[in-house]
């Protein structure tokens, strides 16, 4: 039973039963795990030879993966080899030419995906390589760009354009080399040549109508919009190219050309006169190659096609006859004929944008034309052919303004707007008119301006109320809008009609917080017009009120303007320069008002300007009509206090003197210029380095470390900053020798002297500076014919003691002063040897009993000095009586103490110099 | 014959002895001096070697001598207004004068005015010649420098507005000297400028070559006639020499410790106002304010003489000394007409004599001169002569003409059938 049982137990029936769950069997195979695959993107061999990306590919494989059939290969190859280039660039440069082989042949790949990822590698790589690298292979890379532009899938064709957008912004000079492939492809891609066999024989102009394929993405306009931009793009890169090789005319490009900067040679006469520059001023004698030249053998860019490109007349003639049809075509489409009756109330945004394009476009090649056009013969062409449509077109309902999107069509608006973002994000309709006037106006000349007198009135009166709108204006419109004035302005005869425009013009110049570019703009353009006036002779010569009332303000303004703006500073001073080296009145006048202003020595434009700036500013005094008392007093501040330059400050006081009447020829006196007086006065003040305030303040100075103190001379010593010492020194350079010049010798000495007993004598502290520049105006001025004046040379001695003091308590440590050592050294030794007096003086007045022990060694070690001065000898010599007198005090006063060095050093000096003369013993010796 | 003598050719502004002296280079011998007036700054000019012209300072007249009659003044060529300036063509046909900012033109043989040119701003401060008179260089204290073409100032129309071929407009203060250099219209032309540079110019292509920057206005220069050196006198009394050629190799051969005074020559105490290189280039010549001039050993920059004047010095310069000058038996072919003071066109009689005088050159020469016509018959015998002589000469011409035109039969029937056989070979694939 048991038996039974157990085996009931074993065999046991499992009862299903509806409703309940089927109970698991225990060997049902559990199959709720989860598996994932091990993907191994990477190969384990490892590449030694040749660096890998991510995947371990290296550039060859990724480059034989490029031929692939599948479009996924290819793609992650180009991916790849993204990636590799970016890790290691050094590859870029050894395998440029495969790279880009096969790169560029899959611009027309059928894979929309490849294509992306080509242009995305084209966009990493054309940062990389500079232009010089590309252009052997720019060939291949236009060919086939050119065939994917040419291609007949249109995703191709779309895809192409991309690639060119980035060509054209990284190397606009190869890809303008070959624009005679290119043009002729934009022309293709918006249109279809006519074959039908009644089209043949008209003329190719009409041969050329506008498609619309229905199996694009886009719209036939959008699409024309792309293209349009595209050629806009490149035209304006071809004519950039041009205008750098030609010389840039008008205002729109008025890049600075530094007029001829290529062979010209700038020197500094100092650098040549020390061997450290040579001028090699002709070309043939030189003995290094010309290495700058452009020339080459082989023409890498353009492979005989050389006679197509628009770089003739007539090729570009034939351009612009297959093109503008097209353009016209297509601003009809966006602007039909029975809408523009409405137009009053604006055009939308996406016509806007064709009809800115296509204008664009006009613009472009009108300024292509221009450049090549030396005859005119290509303008007047263009008159007689395009004018009456251009006038029926688009002048017909002529400011077209921007009509504002209504709500219902939002959601339309924004689809169609992210198609063309890539293109124009903002549709701008001012500069639309404005690009329509500059073309227009462009037509137009002196000659033709009867017959059209219509338009023009309009465009001037549109022209004349944007200007005067006060509308803020960015430096893009403003420059076609000045360059439309400009142009309007020289067709036009009528006084009045200029005179209104440059009225407005000046409207708005008068707007404050106008920013740099706008501004600059503007002063451009007045200084164009003043230009054109001044070329007039005097017979025909207009003076325009409202450019003379801008030129009046220019000084004030620069006044005003400080520090603010230096650049602006700059372009002001070069305009009033040049007017004031004209001798233009009015300006003069207003420069003479503002001048106290302008040189003001605390903040005036001459101290806070930049150095170039400064220079100019000092230039300009030499046309000031006349130069009065208080704005000399101001211009030797300014020389003084440091800020203008010590080199600065030489020319100035050169320019002065130029000015004055002493440097003329005798008759040729402008006494209403300066008066001798001032001009003296200034160089005095100049020479004396410190205004009158600084003086009587340096008065109440004592005991400061900046001042020394002795106690046998009245007169104390202010020490001065080497960097002021050293300006000063080099001030007063220039200063003695505009005394030196001055004919009357003697006078001027009297003159200078009387200053000096005037100013100075009486004073107890002096800046060690302005005691020694004296000394050396002295020395330099004084000649036989001067009389010294006997009140003087008190004050004379007592500074040279002071300064001799100075001299020899200076510490070796101090290297600030001791850079003085020498110049002063010098100056007070030539005083002394020049007027004997003083040195007697001086010798009078050292009264060794009063003065301290300490200073005992030091009147000692002066006395040896002079006495060791070979030219002071003679003069010791006949003052061998006080000075004997002297070291006999000095011995007496020391007998106490040990006898020390110096003393010793001056007793053997005494005797070798003078008890050893032949004569001085004798005279001693009758003496006592 | 010798070669010309080198005399030097003074004025200074007292004049109180006389107003011009010259004196022989080498050996400071005083030669001749004229009496009357006192000359102007870079007023001093001579004409075709017959006449010295003088501008006076700050009066409105010329003067003018004859070479060799020293002491008597020939004329006074009134003025509308002081002379800043005075110079002469080479070939002694024009004269050129700076009054205030225009600048006028004369004749010399008529003495017409023929020409104001006004675009100086302000006073013209000298004026030069190029050294084969085509073209004319004017500078002023409007900081600019104008280059002009002869021609084309003297063909103007007097309704359009005279251009210049140049505008120098690179110097910020007023230009004080320049020297146009040798060449015609090849040369280059130095200025010299208060704004502390001397500039050279080209005046065939107009662009500037160098610029020089000193630290000083510089109120003076020339070059020297191979054009090495450009000598710049400075407002302080030092003359500068700039080398315009240096020789790399040189470099490592020199070796001299005092190489930055070896530029500059040093003696005068005022503004050096004219400076004169002498024709072999040797000896340098200047003039200052300090009422000297001094005479100057180029190679060693050492002062060979000093001469003082009564004034400062207005005018020096060295001169190949004309035949007439030393010769007094020399008498003027030209004597020197009555100048104009009014515009030629712009006077009230002058259409009555002005419409006649339309010179033709070489019109004394049509009698002798056979026509072209008559020339061109001339040459048309000479010619049909040539041919029969040679026809006749040789019986062989027919014939040849034959053997050609049958050589040109054959290669025609050559090339036809070439043309066929390939255009055979070309079109048998398509069949």
């Amino acid at each position: 039973m048991t038996k039974k049982r157990k085996r009931q137990d074993d065999f046991q029936k499992v009862k299903l039963k509806v409703g309940k769950k089927k109970p698991k069997l225990e060997n049902a195979t559990a199959t709720n795990f989860k598996t994932k695959a091990i993907h191994l993107p990477e190969q384990l061999k490892e590449d030694r030879t040749l660096p890998t990306n991510n995947r371990k590919l290296n550039i060859k494989d990724l480059l034989s993966q490029m031929h692939h059939y599948s479009g996924g290969v290819k793609q992650s190859a180009l991916l790849g080899l993204k990636d590799l280039l970016s890790q290691y660039p050094f590859i870029i440069d050894a395998h440029l030419s495969n790279i880009l082989s096969e790169v560029t042949a899959v611009f027309t790949d059928r894979d929309a995906n490849v294509r992306l990822a080509a242009v995305q590698l084209l966009q990493f790589l054309a940062p990389k390589i500079r232009t010089e690298h590309i252009s052997p292979f720019f060939p291949l890379v236009s060919a086939h760009l050119s065939s994917a532009m040419t291609h007949i899938t249109e995703g191709i064709q779309e895809d192409s354009l991309k690639v060119l957008d980035i060509l054209l912004e990284h190397y606009p000079a190869l890809i303008t080399g070959r624009s005679s492939i290119l043009l002729k492809n934009f022309v293709e891609l918006i249109s279809h040549q006519q074959l039908s066999k009644g089209l043949v024989n008209r003329d190719r102009s009409q041969s050329w109508i506008l498609s619309v394929n229905p199996n694009r993405r886009v719209t036939s306009q959008q699409w024309r919009l792309k293209v349009l931009a595209r050629l806009s793009k490149f035209l304006q890169a071809l004519a950039d190219g041009s205008s750098r090789l030609r010389e840039s005319e008008g205002l729109q490009e008025q890049k600075e050309t530094p007029h001829a900067t290529s062979n010209s040679i700038f020197i500094n006469w100092k650098d040549h006169a020390n061997d450290q520059q040579q001028i090699q001023v002709y070309e043939n004698g030189g003995s290094q190659p010309n290495v700058s030249s452009q020339f080459r053998l082989r023409c890498l860019g353009t492979l005989g096609t050389v006679d197509e490109d628009l770089s003739s007349p007539e090729n570009l003639k034939g351009f612009i006859e297959i093109i503008i049809p097209l353009l016209i075509e297509c601003w009809i489409e966006a602007l039909p004929p029975q809408l523009a009756a409405s137009v009053g109330s604006g055009v939308e945004r996406e016509p806007l944008q064709v009809m800115q394009q296509v204008l664009n476009v006009i613009s472009l090649l009108w300024k292509l034309s221009k450049q090549q056009d030396e005859t005119h013969t290509l303008e007047s062409w263009l008159r007689k052919n395009y004018l009456t449509d251009f006038k029926h077109h688009f002048m017909s309902h002529f400011p077209y303004a921007l009509k504002e999107i209504t709500k219902q069509r939002k959601k339309d608006t924004n689809k169609s707007i992210k198609h063309c973002t890539v293109l124009s994000n903002n549709v701008d309709h001012l500069l639309l008119n404005l690009t329509l006037s500059d073309i227009m106006v462009s037509l137009a000349n002196a000659s033709t301006l009867q017959n059209d007198s219509s338009w023009i009135e309009t465009i001037r009166k549109f022209v004349t109320e944007t200007l005067k709108g006060g509308t803020r204006l960015n430096s893009k419109q403003l420059n076609r809008l000045l360059g439309v004035s400009w142009r309007l302005i020289q067709m036009q005869p009528n006084r009045d009609a200029t005179e209104n425009l440059i009225k407005a013009v000046y409207t708005l110049y008068q707007q404050r917080g106008l920013l740099l570019p706008v501004r600059t703009l503007l002063i451009k353009f007045f200084s164009k017009i003043y230009q054109k006036e001044e070329l007039r002779s005097y017979r025909l010569r207009y003076r325009s009120k409202v450019l003379s009332r801008w030129l009046a303000g220019l000084p004030l303004q620069l006044s005003y303007l400080g520090s603010r703006n230096p650049e602006l500073s700059t372009q002001l001073i070069d305009i009033i320069h040049t007017a004031a080296s004209q001798a233009n009145k009015d300006l003069l006048k207003n420069l003479q008002a503002a001048a106290l202003r302008i040189y003001d020595p605390q903040e005036g434009a001459v101290v806070v300007l930049p150095a170039e700036s400064q220079q100019r500013l000092v230039q300009l005094l030499y046309f000031l009509p006349t130069l009065p008392a208080d704005l000399l007093s101001q211009l030797s501040r300014c020389c003084i206090m440091g800020r203008l330059g010590s080199s600065l400050a030489v020319t100035l006081i050169g320019i002065l003197y130029m000015r004055s009447s002493f440097s003329g020829w005798s008759h040729s006196v402008n006494d209403c210029l300066m008066t001798d007086v001032d001009y003296l006065s200034f160089l005095f003040s100049t020479l004396t380095g410190f205004s009158k305030e600084e003086l009587t303040w340096l008065q109440n100075l004592r005991g400061v470390p900046h001042v020394v103190q002795t106690s046998l001379s009245p007169v104390l010593l202010y020490l001065t900053d080497l960097d002021q010492f050293l300006h000063h020194w080099d001030i007063t350079e220039a200063v003695c020798h505009s005394l030196l010049v001055i004919p009357a010798r003697s006078q001027s000495f009297d003159i200078m002297q009387s200053a000096i007993s005037k100013h100075l004598v009486g004073l107890t502290v002096i800046p060690d500076s302005t005691a020694g520049c004296i000394f050396g105006v002295m020395c330099k001025l004084l000649d036989h014919t001067c009389v010294v004046n006997e009140a003087l040379l008190p004050f004379l001695a007592s500074c040279c003691y002071s300064l001799l003091y100075f001299l020899l308590t200076l510490e070796k440590g101090d290297a600030e002063h001791l850079k003085k050592r020498d110049k002063l050294w010098e100056v007070c030794v030539s005083i002394l040897a020049l007027l004997p007096r003083v040195l007697r003086l001086m010798l009078q007045s050292l009264r060794v009993n009063r003065a301290s022990p300490e200073e005992l060694p030091v009147v000692g070690q002066l006395l040896r000095l002079l006495l060791q001065h070979v030219p002071l000898r003679s003069h010791m010599l006949t003052n061998a009586i006080l000075v004997q007198q002297i070291i006999k005090n000095i011995t007496t006063l020391k007998s106490g103490s040990v006898q020390e060095q110096w003393l010793t050093d001056l007793h053997y000096c005494f005797s070798v110099y003078i008890s050893g003369h032949p004569q001085g013993p004798s005279i001693l010796n009758a003496l006592y | 014959m010798a070669a010309p003598m080198e005399v030097v050719v003074c004025t200074d502004a007292a004049a109180q002895l006389w107003s011009c002296v010259v004196w022989e280079l080498h050996s400071g011998a005083n030669l001749l001096t004229y009496r009357g007036g006192q000359a102007g700054p870079r007023g001093l000019a001579l004409l075709n070697g017959e006449y010295l012209l003088a501008a006076q300072q700050g009066k409105n007249y010329i003067c003018a001598w004859e070479l060799q009659r020293k002491d008597q003044l020939q004329q006074k060529i009134m003025c509308p207004g002081p002379v800043t300036c005075l110079t002469t063509a080479p070939n002694g046909l024009y004269v050129l004068a700076g009054i205030a900012e225009s600048i006028y033109l004369w004749e010399v043989c008529t003495g017409n005015l023929l020409v104001i040119l006004s675009r100086h701003y302000q006073d013209v401060s000298c004026l030069k010649f190029t050294g084969d008179g085509s073209h004319f260089v004017s500078a002023g204290k409007d900081c600019l420098a104008l280059a002009w073409s002869l021609c084309s100032v003297l063909q103007a129309d007097p309704s359009r507005i005279l251009a210049p071929r140049h505008v120098w407009s690179q110097h910020t203060l007023p230009i004080t000297d320049l020297h146009c250099g040798f060449g015609g219209p090849m040369a280059r032309v130095a200025t010299a400028s208060l704004d502390q540079t001397v500039k050279l110019w080209a005046i065939s292509s107009g662009d500037l070559l160098l610029s020089v920057l000193f630290d000083m206005g510089i109120t003076s220069v020339t070059m020297d006639l191979a054009e090495h050196h450009i000598f710049c006198g400075g407002s302080d009394g030092s003359i500068f020499q700039v080398d315009l050629c240096s020789w790399p190799g040189l470099r490592e051969h020199s070796f001299q410790p005092e190489q930055n005074t070896g530029k500059v020559f040093k003696g005068h105490r005022n503004q050096v106002t004219c400076l004169s290189v002498s024709t072999d280039g040797s000896v340098l010549l200047s003039g200052s304010h300090d009422e000297s001039v001094r005479l100057w050993d180029v190679k060693s920059k050492q002062c060979l003489r000093t001469v003082t004047l009564k004034g400062p010095v207005t005018n020096a310069a060295i001169i190949l000394a004309p035949p007439s000058m030393l010769n007094p038996e020399f008498r003027p072919s030209l004597p020197l007409p009555h100048f104009n003071k009014h515009l030629l066109g712009a006077e009230h009689g002058d259409e009555a004599q002005g419409g006649g005088l339309r010179l033709q050159l070489g019109l004394h020469l049509q009698g002798k001169e056979p026509s072209y016509l008559e020339r061109l018959e001339q040459l048309q015998a000479v010619l049909s002569s040539y041919l029969e002589k040679n026809m006749l000469g040789s019986q062989m011409l027919p014939a040849r003409v034959f053997d050609l035109e049958d050589e040109v039969r054959s290669l025609r029937k050559i090339n036809r059938d070439l043309f066929d056989f390939s255009t055979r070979i070309i079109t048998r694939p398509s069949k």
